[in-house]
């Protein structure tokens, strides 16, 4: 086996949860925003969908992660920071699209605001995990 | 009291977080354990506990018998390194000296657990440790 197939795989495999997650708030939140709007359900049905293929991606790209580093969960300096935003956004990312799952496209007003700011979170922590697997790679070239 | 859909859907999705992180934690202590096991630098458990046996002179002259037939070739006879590295001054384990020539580097040192038993091991052990500076 190629001795770069598991690096190549993860950077392969993290950009797809990566996207939806964002691309998932960003609809949902247009939808939340503008209910009254003919398109409003479509926006909501884009967001419940791309949160569930993020959170189905997130799969691959955290297995393919572990084989990368033989199952180091932390690590340290750099590899540390990815991990620590690492994890809570996958975790609060699987944890979103099964609530998603359960409610359907749509819920109440309120929990669906409560569901948009924690989604916002998530696709925060992957912006920071992004970031520093960037540096990961990239970092002091 | 009847809870609302949202209200549920919470209580599972706290379950399936938990289940999310509790997996990819089993997955990372089985990917570490396998790691271990094929590196040479951690012995594998049943040896974690032994204590490093005392060596002699006479351990040593065997020692210098064994690297001169086995690992001469490689890291010279003066163990100054050749193909393969110097050995004087090692600053690594005794632990991990043994499972470099049991279990060999690879693509850069091959296993010598075939031609070498326990005892001989610690006898060319004792000899590396000897080389000084």
């Amino acid at each position: 086996m190629d001795p770069e197939f598991w690096a190549k795989a993860h950077g392969a495999s993290t950009h797809l949860p990566l996207a939806l997650a964002m691309c998932s708030w960003g609809f949902d939140a247009a939808g939340f925003v503008f209910l009254s709007w003919p398109v409003a359900r479509q926006f909501s049905m884009v967001g419940y969908w791309t949160m569930l293929v993020g959170a189905m991606g997130t799969v691959p790209a955290v297995v393919s992660g572990l084989m990368l580093t033989k199952g180091e969960m932390m690590g340290r300096d750099v590899l540390l920071f990815h991990h620590l935003f690492v994890w809570p956004a996958y975790a609060l990312l699987v944890g979103l699209a099964t609530w998603r799952a359960c409610v359907g496209v749509t819920a109440a007003r309120r929990a669906f605001a409560g569901y948009l700011t924690v989604a916002f979170v998530a696709a925060g922590l992957l912006a920071g995990a992004g970031y520093w697997g960037g540096e990961l790679l990239l970092g002091g070239t | 009291m009847t809870l609302s859909k949202e209200t549920k859907a919470l209580r599972v999705a706290f379950l399936a977080m938990l289940a999310a992180v509790g997996g990819v934690s089993v997955l990372g202590q089985v990917l570490q354990v396998r790691a271990r096991i094929g590196s040479h630098e951690q012995p594998p458990t049943e040896s974690w506990f032994s204590f490093a046996p005392v060596t002699t002179p006479d351990d040593v002259a065997a020692g210098r018998k064994l690297f001169l037939v086995s690992c001469a070739s490689c890291h010279a006879p003066d163990a100054r390194g050749d193909e393969g590295p110097d050995l004087h001054d090692l600053e690594i384990s005794d632990r991990r000296i043994a499972n470099v020539i049991k279990k060999g580097i690879k693509g850069e040192m091959p296993s010598f657990s075939r031609k070498l038993n326990d005892a001989q091991i610690v006898q060319l052990r004792a000899y590396l440790r000897s080389l000084g500076d």
